[in-house]
């Protein structure tokens, strides 16, 4: 029997889903240790239905880790499906070809469970302090090197700790109380949401989620494909040149397909470069998410995301090449790549629908760590940090400066940075004239300078990028400025992890956006 | 006016958004006397001074007989920085940092869109000078200003021509040497007013300090010659009290401290409003009430628990972008801790892409208004809905003075009907089901923010549409009572005079909780102390007379976000660190349902909140007991749910209801500024001050699923 929903029940129905996850999301952040979760928001929430199909999402977090959370969802459950599941069990993995491309990115699913039977499942996906292994970085050379790698298994069972797993895990990370704290507080969130979920069904009379996931998924693929259908129809072609500190370069090329009469985009990587020997190869589901998070940004931003909002982007990626990586090719610092995918997918966007897209920008944040010795002697490790350069320019807006761009996250503050270890910085500022001039001016980098108050070597681990290839204008608009990585001034030239001493000067400065539009246009 | 004993009149008054609202109330009796005005938004004073003489000349009240404080809540601040109309400031910043209000935190606050875009800063760049200085994080002075710094600094604030500064400099909030020293020497030098981060937001996180600073200093050249022009006037009038404050956290101070720190008042009406659901939860014994504000545009939720509002200290003003969260100044101050959507009568309805019904958040504001005020809007709203419903009578709305077009939001809903393929009556049904669902959503977001399950609470309903859809946002939280107070239009301005004076202080100085060192936490709270009986003796309270209490915003060491912990009263810090570590855990566990063995727990922030013990005056408004049973003025059709026939409903004059009556659901009140809407299930009882308490009765058949 179906049950069928009018207008107004539909759309209290969902937005009570969507507010749920947003609960849930809201008491994850809250509760957690992991710096770059609580400060910088970088986690994901989602529910999905009996058949794994995410229902809704939280508004908040990545990109990357929403759409990666889509489909790792349902790879969880297709090792563990439905009937081999327990009330109180719960769900974990890191597996980076899985989920979210890299080790430190851990998932857990949270089952919901009403009259004996699973309904729905909570799940979140956030970004740890610690997995063992290299750490934050590029400088891993396989998968194996980079951490702990935890297969698809059970965290709880029976609402019990599965203890062995504990162990394992807890074993072979640096930071075990972080690491036991943030899977608790991912855990209590899914429960949070298991509970609404009851609430929800009781007040509303339902068995289950499953029509109700029916109709929010059927609406939001059909609103998709309509939208895609007043498209024009053809193959729109663009590529985008990233080259990191070590002079490797890497070439985004990619083909978007809008079929009008499947009401169905396909966006194909063929021709990207081949996997690089450092840790930033970007799975699949990686790749994926970033994509389509930049088609629909462009296409249909209001349509909430969820299983049938993605269905009709179809993504291919050659097996092996940067943008598809297969074990045990490194991905720990996979952003660099995957969060400048944006830059070649707007260019083809762009040819599409103009008004919606924007210039290239500065592409991935940076992302900093530190560790050494305070004067007294004792070690210190700070959190990953990040810094954003400039957004690219819009057709009737300048690009935004120093924020950042796909993901979400906030940089953490200075004061927070300097409390937590001998880290003194000598400036923060935007860049002057770092923006592409056009018709609209691209947004401005910004300039960092930072020193260690230690008498004992130190170590960065920092991972640039656009330090050669300028972010490009787009329909006229000048370039933005490329980034500068140096150490007293002189360029850093890899992507590994460096030691540094007492007097060294860190200055990192960020790219600018592409303008948008010829200046003289305006 | 024949009194038998001598009266004792209190004044308050409240500038809101619309209107500006005047309470009198005779402490030595308890008689309320209240008034509105319009808000005259270039010239605040102008309705302030209308309204006082008005309402004066009501009571048969002199100026010269009050001779109490005059507490006052505004919503200037707020409208400022919103409108943009603030002081022309400077802003100084350490050298290397000037950049800071344009960089914000490098968040983006929504994902998908691409358009997005920030406020302007309150001071821009063009006026933000920096200066050669450092402190460390550990709070020792790496650097201190020199003489030439100082001199050339401010001749460029000379030059800039400034009407007030804001000095925010790195790590100051562990050590505000330098500031002080930089703040010193502008004070000397030139004639504007100075404020100063360690002062105005002592807390880690350069951004949100420099916002709220430089918030602060754009609206002191708005507040002080308010304040200075309204004390003149008083004192011309004869008045003999002096002028306290409302602040956004609910304690009241000095004009004179107010206009130090004016971003403290930017919540100053919410707050009042708080405190009167505070001072009515005491009264009616409830340890958790929810008070529920629904006006034209926005509806706000603030949880009062054990009779007081949760506080926070980050509030978002002025969002800037449809909005959205994010998109304004996270000013960081004590405020009451309150959630604010876009939901009100105003609340336009539409059909989304899916073929769904949205409500909100944009509004038809007050002008042009809904649809049936005819004034040429031709969205569907909110109050059409509630018109068509036959919730408001079209004829009485504001006592008759604005009546309504019910046959203008018949048409504008149908239009919005035949979209969904419902009937008219359906949709309008359905619209004031959908906002009261976005209301209840909202409300149980607040209280996981609080780390509490809203389900059963008490609502006390105020604001123009709040006692219209009170009921119905009850029934979605499962919710048993519901109050009407009385005055329910004037309340915030009521809160100011039913609160002690307080103000809270705090600082924040990291520390592990076990091992701290005492003498380093006690000489930070010895200068909280001082700084708490100077606000409080200048607002008229004896030394002998304040009261101290003291918290800690502490969490697992590691972690980024504290809870506030309050451990107790006196002269000095009264725990133990083991009653801090017991405090911090039984509370850690009542939010997130467990906690973290053997992670040791860090505080943060200290704070101190200073307060008059003296009571405050106990209004005792008292109507008539009934004489009989209650009697409907009139009756006629209402709906109170989608697919269900119009029900004959009694109409009742709030005027004429006595105390002690009773009547059942579905019923309406009439006031001349809102209408209560008994849903069917409830009871209601009239109590002896003329509030309308409303029980449920059984579990509402209304609000089940009506699968189409």
């Amino acid at each position: 029997m179906t049950t069928e929903f009018d207008p107004v029940e539909l759309e209290i129905l969902w937005q009570s889903l969507i507010s749920t996850v947003n609960e849930q999301a809201r008491a994850l952040q809250r509760a957690a240790f992991s710096p770059i979760v609580r400060e910088a928001g970088d986690l994901a929430n989602a529910v999905f239905d009996r058949r794994g199909r995410m229902v809704a999402q939280a508004v908040t977090g990545t990109p990357g880790h929403i759409n990666s959370l889509a489909i790792g969802a349902a790879k969880m459950l297709e090792e563990y499906p439905l009937d081999s599941l327990e009330p109180g069990d719960v769900l974990i993995t890191n597996d980076p070809y899985k989920t979210a491309g890299q080790l430190l990115d851990v998932t857990v699913l949270v089952p919901a469970w009403r009259d004996g039977v699973p309904i729905a499942f909570f799940g979140s996906t956030i970004h740890h302090t610690d997995v063992g292994g290299y750490g934050i970085g590029a400088g891993g050379r396989d998968v194996f090197e980079e951490g702990l790698w935890i297969p698809i298994c059970k965290l709880m069972k029976k609402g019990e700790r599965n203890e062995d797993v504990w162990k394992f895990i807890l074993s072979n990370v640096r930071q075990p109380d972080h690491m036991a704290g943030d899977l608790h507080a991912q855990m209590a969130s899914g429960q949070v949401g298991a509970q609404r979920l009851n609430m929800l069904c009781e007040t509303h009379g339902l068995n289950d989620i499953e029509d109700l996931a029916d109709e929010i998924i059927n609406r939001s693929e059909a609103a998709t494909r309509d939208n895609i259908r007043g498209l024009p129809s053809g193959r729109y072609d663009a590529s985008a040149v990233l080259d990191l500190a070590d002079g490797s370069v890497i070439d985004i090329v990619c083909s978007i397909a809008v079929d009008t009469d499947a009401g169905e985009i396909t966006v194909d990587y063929e021709g990207t470069s081949e996997a690089s020997p450092w840790g930033i190869n970007v799975v699949k589901n990686y790749t994926h998410a970033y994509t389509t998070f930049t088609v629909r940004s462009v296409l249909s931003p209001e349509i909430p995301n969820n299983h049938g909002s993605l269905a009709p982007i179809k993504v291919v990626a050659p097996e092996g090449s940067i943008v598809n990586a297969i074990p045990p090719q490194p991905g720990t610092a996979r952003h660099v790549v995957g969060m400048f995918l944006p830059n070649a997918l707007l260019k083809a966007l762009a040819q599409i629908k103009p008004q919606e897209a924007m210039a290239e920008g500065s592409g991935a944040v940076w992302t900093m760590q530190v560790n050494g010795n305070y004067p007294d002697g004792s070690p210190f490790i700070t959190a990953m940090f990040t810094y954003a350069g400039g957004v690219g320019a819009r057709a009737s807006k300048p690009g935004l400066s120093a924020c950042s761009y796909p993901t979400g996250v906030s940089a953490v503050p200075i004061e927070v940075v300097e409390a937590s270890a001998p880290i003194l910085f000598r400036q923060k500022s935007l860049r002057p004239e770092s923006g592409g001039a056009g018709a609209q001016i691209g947004g401005l980098g910004q300039t960092i300078e930072f020193t260690v108050d230690t008498e004992k070597p130190w170590q960065l681990n920092a991972v640039t990028s656009r330090l050669k290839h300028a972010p490009e204008g787009l329909f006229g608009g000048e370039p933005g400025s490329a980034g500068g990585f140096t150490v007293n001034d002189e360029a850093v030239t890899t992507q590994a992890r460096i030691t540094l001493g007492p007097e060294d000067v860190v200055r990192l400065d960020l790219p600018g956006g592409g303008g948008y539009g010829a200046a003289d246009q305006s | 006016m024949a009194e038998s004993h001598d009266p004792d009149w209190r004044l308050a008054v409240d500038i809101g958004g619309t209107f500006t609202d005047f309470v009198l109330l005779d402490a030595s009796c308890g008689r309320v006397v209240v008034d509105k005005t319009l808000t005259t938004p270039n010239a605040p004073l102008d309705a302030v001074r209308t309204g006082v003489l008005q309402l004066l000349a009501k009571a048969g009240v002199k100026p010269s007989d009050i001779t109490a404080p005059i507490v006052h809540a505004t919503t200037l601040i707020t409208n400022a920085l919103i409108e943009g109309k603030i002081g022309r400031a400077g802003l100084v910043a350490t050298k290397g940092f000037g950049d800071t209000l344009l960089i914000r935190d490098e968040h983006r606050y929504d994902m998908y869109d691409l358009q997005i875009e920030f406020p302007a800063p309150p001071i821009p760049r063009d006026r933000t000078f920096e200066i050669d200085e450092r402190a460390s994080a550990e709070g020792s002075i790496l650097l201190e200003p020199s003489g030439a710094a100082l001199d050339q600094l401010t001749r460029q604030l000379r030059t800039a021509n400034v009407e007030a500064v804001a000095i925010c400099l790195l790590n100051s909030y562990v050590n505000p040497t330098n500031e002080q020293r930089v703040a010193a020497h502008l004070r000397r030098e030139l004639n504007v007013p100075v404020c100063i981060s360690s002062d105005i937001s002592p807390q880690i996180r350069e951004y949100p300090r420099m916002i709220t600073t430089a918030c602060n200093a754009a609206t002191m050249p708005v507040i002080g010659p308010y304040l200075d022009d309204l004390q003149k006037w008083l004192a011309a009038e004869g008045f003999g009290g002096s002028v306290l404050m409302m602040l956004s956290n609910g304690g009241v101070v000095s004009a004179d401290d107010a206009a130090r720190a004016p971003i403290r008042l930017v919540e100053s009406g919410p707050a009042a409003g708080a405190l009167a659901g505070s001072w009515f939860a005491k009264r009616l014994g409830e340890d958790r009430l929810l008070c529920f504000d629904m006006g034209g545009t926005t509806a706000k939720a603030c949880l009062i628990e054990n009779g007081e509002p949760g506080l926070t200290n980050t509030f978002e003003v002025a969002r800037a972008y449809r909005f959205k969260k994010g998109s304004g100044f996270p000013v960081s101050v004590p405020s009451v801790d309150l959630v604010e959507i876009g939901a009100g009568g105003g609340s336009m309805a539409r059909v989304d892409q899916f073929g769904l019904l949205k409500v909100g958040p944009e509004s038809a504001g007050a002008d042009p208004g809904p649809v049936s005020y005819d004034n040429g809007g031709t969205i569907t709203a909110v109050t059409d809905a509630d018109v068509l419903l036959g919730l408001l009578d079209p004829a009485s709305f504001l006592g008759g003075d604005m009546p309504l077009n019910a046959s203008l939001a018949d048409a504008a809903t149908g239009k919005i009907a035949s979209k969904l393929n419902l009937s008219t009556i359906d949709t309008a049904a359905g619209i004031h089901e959908v906002v009261d669902q976005n209301m209840a959503a909202a409300a149980r977001m607040h209280g996981v923010e609080m780390g509490i399950d809203l389900r059963g609470v008490s609502l006390i309903a105020f604001g123009g549409a709040g006692p219209v859809h009170a009921c119905g946002v009850a029934d979605l939280l499962e919710s048993d009572r519901v109050i009407f107070p009385v005055n329910a239009s004037v309340l915030s301005a009521f809160g100011t005079l039913v609160s002690p004076v307080r103000i809270d202080l705090a600082r924040s100085l990291p520390r592990l909780i076990d091992g701290i060192d005492t003498a380093e936490r006690d000489a930070l709270l010895d200068e909280l102390r001082n700084e708490g009986r100077r606000v409080l003796s200048a607002a008229g309270v004896p030394d002998d007379d304040v009261v101290f209490r003291y918290g800690v915003d502490a969490r697992y060491a590691g972690q980024g976000n504290e809870i506030t912990i309050w451990v107790g009263e006196g002269e000095h810090w009264p725990a133990t660190s083991e009653q801090v570590h017991d405090a911090f855990e039984s509370e850690y566990k009542r939010i997130y349902g467990m906690t973290i063995p053997d992670v040791a727990i860090e505080g943060i922030t200290w704070r101190l909140s200073a307060s008059a013990s003296t009571t405050v005056v106990e209004p005792d408004e008292q109507v008539k007991s009934a004489t009989g049973p209650a009697a409907p003025r009139s009756h006629r059709p209402m709906v109170f749910g989608r697919g269900q026939d119009p029900v004959e409903t009694p109409v009742y004059a709030r005027s004429e209801l006595g105390a002690g009556s009773t009547f059942s659901g579905p019923a309406v009140v009439e006031e001349r500024e809102t209408t209560s809407v008994i849903r069917p299930g409830w009871d209601v009882e009239v109590s002896t001050d003329g509030s309308l308490i409303a029980t449920r009765v059984e579990r509402n058949a209304t609000n089940e699923t009506g699968a189409a």
